[in-house]
């Protein structure tokens, strides 16, 4: 179910009037799903402690599962000292809970709660998170531990598996620094699975011959991530939480910032082995865990991959390429960045124009359109499109693709990827690079239906 | 590299003279005689590991002393070319190594002497507000480009850089181990740079370059050396460093004007996979 405007305004209506119940009665109404927004230590290993923000005081989030088209009630409370909002990433929502201030989201001011009714839709493994302004604050917004898997239980699973493992792999205690590109970008001191560096958190059990469908999110603010897992191999089932037209049995997994992966793991080779990032400096500094079989002694195996590989083409649809249909309207956009001294981070610029002056184009409801997106600039750039899925069109020069439902897609510096998708969820819908310092400076724009 | 002073070196090299009264109207005591063989202001990066940075300092003395005092040859029409070779150790320590050579008429090409200088700095995930760095210079020069054949030096170095402004201070001080100023105890011989982003590859601005003396007991201004450099820095490649500068020594015991150029180019070596 679509929530109105005007349905919306009732379940506000009935939010705010909530705080006015007496508290048995409140009770009574509690919600399906309570989040909490309060700060919180994270104890990433006995010596690295990060004080951030989290939701139920726990990182990352709790696991919320939910049934597609069935309604939950929500209640947010902002316990933080900075005014907050969820995003429910992946989700066909009304502009008014989608959670982005751009949008026109309202945002949660300390100390305040919100309460509305959401319907899951589409199915299939998303996320939540905040969604406000960092800046140079390399402790706000992404870069803190305000992220949390949810899987909306789909009608049809991707693959049989006999258990599933949910990883969120992110980075913290980043800073600014000069790099080759004479420009200014974050570089971090820890990185982790699921809050904790490689050897302290808790390994995932398995047994032998068991099928386990791992469930990958990239919540870093900034980086893309190379994830390996020893003696084994990964058949990716999903992308984005939406299957693939063409599952493929891989050695290593990319993901973007905000990407997801869903991926079946025969366990096949019984020991322990260590899951983790394939850069060694990244594993270094904590992205990894351990996987456990029953029985398994000695330590945690590694096994160093020589190289970087992955595309997104492997996972369309086999069989010829299908040109654009005429009844496809085109909308190019133009990346690139404008020099702002080798001490600051670049301003971005969607054609020519940085958020918030950025062009707001206009859809019509039903039409289907082309993103064409160039990316001019010397970054590769992770663009999300909210309240929408769209079809990776071209990627990697390849034209035609079929099959690759996606919400996040990484553009490559200095080459043009092309999406598509049908303007059927009206209302303000924002478009966006989803490295938080992008998004800060200014990548960012909104599409609004006539 | 977004800055051409990361790999830097200065050989303020100290030199003593005992001024012949009857050539000299200035001075009729000490002075310390010019190195100009390297004129750089150090940025706190160090070398990446697994990469050798080869930078040539060419500086050519337009107006100098003209005289060969104390058995010191004149800097008048000197050209200095000096080899820098930086070795990056790990992400935090380099080691540089330098020779210095002079051309003049009636002279040629001479070997001037060699100098080897470690330099360690704060490593990034101490997060401090600056860059902050600690350089030493050991080495050997020949007696009649420098009295003083033996010299020390250390190096604090602090920069930072703030939008398109970068702005660098070195506080170096200096000993000499052998010859005549070797019981004049520590140098100071400080350099500042300050600099301006005018597009993404040029940045121009000032360099400032000063021996006081003694420290806690600076010599007289005239006996001072200092000097400002009006310079740009090209920053065309990560890979290559290029600053072109000119400057004027306004006191007596100053060359008057120079003219300096570092072209410099870094090469990555060893195998490097892109999981590394």
């Amino acid at each position: 179910m679509k929530i109105t405007r005007r349905r919306f305004g009732q379940l506000s209506g009935l939010a705010a009037g909530s705080a006015l119940l007496p508290g048995a009665l409140r009770a009574a109404a509690s919600a399906d799903i309570k989040l909490e927004i309060a700060p919180y230590t994270l104890e990433a290993s006995p010596r690295h402690h990060i004080r951030t923000v989290a939701y139920n005081g726990q990182v990352p989030g709790p696991l919320l599962r939910m049934r597609q088209g069935q309604q939950q009630s929500v209640e947010i409370q902002n316990h933080s000292s900075e005014p907050e909002v969820v995003h429910w990433h992946g989700l066909f929502l009304p502009p008014e809970i989608d959670g982005a201030m751009e949008e026109g989201t309202p945002m949660i001011a300390p100390g305040a709660s919100v309460r509305y009714t959401l319907t899951p839709d589409p199915a299939g493994f998303r996320w939540f998170h905040t969604h406000t302004f960092a800046g140079k604050d390399m402790t706000r917004a992404q870069y803190g531990g305000q992220h949390g898997f949810l899987l909306i239980e789909p009608r049809d699973n991707p693959g049989h598996y006999d258990q599933e493992a949910f990883l969120a792999l992110h980075d913290w205690s980043g800073h600014f620094a000069g790099s080759d590109d004479g420009f200014m970008n974050p570089i971090y001191d820890i990185s982790t699975i699921n809050g904790k560096m490689l050897g302290f958190g808790e390994p995932v059990r398995v047994k032998q011959g068991e099928r386990v469908l791992m469930h990958v999110l990239n919540s870093s603010p900034t980086e893309v991530h190379w994830i390996a897992l020893a003696g084994h191999r990964f058949q990716v089932v999903a992308l984005d939480g939406n299957p693939v037209a063409q599952p493929q049995t891989v050695a290593i997994l990319r993901l973007a910032p905000a990407e997801r992966v869903s991926a079946i793991v025969e366990m096949n080779n019984p020991g322990a082995w260590v899951l983790g990032e394939v850069r060694k400096h990244v594993q270094a500094a904590g992205m990894g865990m351990v996987i456990e079989y029953a029985g398994a002694v000695g330590k945690p195996i590694w096994t160093q991959p020589e190289s970087l590989v992955w595309n997104y083409r492997q996972f369309a649809a086999p069989g010829v390429a299908k040109p654009a249909g005429e009844d496809v309207v085109r909308i190019e956009l133009v990346f690139d960045s404008k020099f702002q001294g080798h001490g600051n981070e670049e301003l971005w610029l969607i054609n020519g124009k940085s958020y918030p002056h950025t062009d707001e184009p206009v859809l019509k409801a039903g039409q289907r359109y082309r993103l064409v997106l160039k990316n001019q600039s010397m970054d590769d750039h992770p663009l999300h499109l909210h309240r929408h899925t769209f079809q990776v069109r071209k990627i990697e020069d390849v034209d035609g693709l079929e099959g690759l439902r996606k919400d996040v897609v990484l553009v490559p510096a200095k080459s043009t990827a092309e999406v598509e998708f049908v303007a059927d969820h009206p209302g303000r819908t924002l478009f966006h690079c989803h490295q938080q310092d992008h998004m800060d400076r200014g990548f960012m724009m909104v599409f609004r239906y006539a | 590299m977004h800055n051409s002073l990361k790999w830097p070196q200065g050989l303020s090299c100290r030199l003593s003279l005992l001024i012949l009264a009857a050539c000299l109207v200035l001075v009729a005591q000490v002075a310390r005689a010019q190195g100009n063989y390297e004129i750089q202001v150090y940025g706190a990066d160090t070398a990446p590991p697994k990469s050798l940075m080869v930078e040539l300092h060419s500086n050519y003395t337009v107006s100098g002393q003209r005289q060969t005092i104390d058995g010191v040859y004149p800097t008048y029409h000197q050209e200095h070319e000096t080899l820098e070779l930086t070795q990056g150790v790990n992400n935090w320590a380099e080691v540089g190594f330098y020779v210095f050579t002079s051309e003049q008429d009636g002279h040629g090409v001479q070997w001037v002497g060699d100098h080897i200088r470690p330099r360690v700095r704060a490593p990034d995930s101490w997060h401090l507000p600056v860059g902050l760095s600690l350089s030493t210079e050991i080495g050997y020069q020949r007696a009649v480009y420098s009295p003083d054949t033996w010299t020390w030096e250390i190096r604090p170095i602090v920069d930072k850089t703030m939008g398109r402004w970068y702005l660098a201070f070195n506080p170096a001080l200096e000993r000499t181990l052998h010859g005549p100023d070797v019981n004049q105890g520590l140098g100071f011989a400080p350099g500042a740079k300050v600099g301006y982003d005018f597009t993404k590859k040029i940045n121009a601005g000032l360099e400032y370059y000063a021996d006081y003396g003694r420290l806690g007991s600076p010599d007289p201004l005239r006996q001072q050396q200092q000097q400002i450099f009006a310079v740009t820095d090209l920053n065309v490649s990560p890979k290559w460093e290029i600053n072109i500068g000119i400057g004027l020594g306004p006191t007596a015991a100053t060359d008057h004007l120079i003219v300096k150029g570092i072209l410099g180019r870094r090469f990555d070596w060893g195998k490097k996979s892109a999981v590394d």
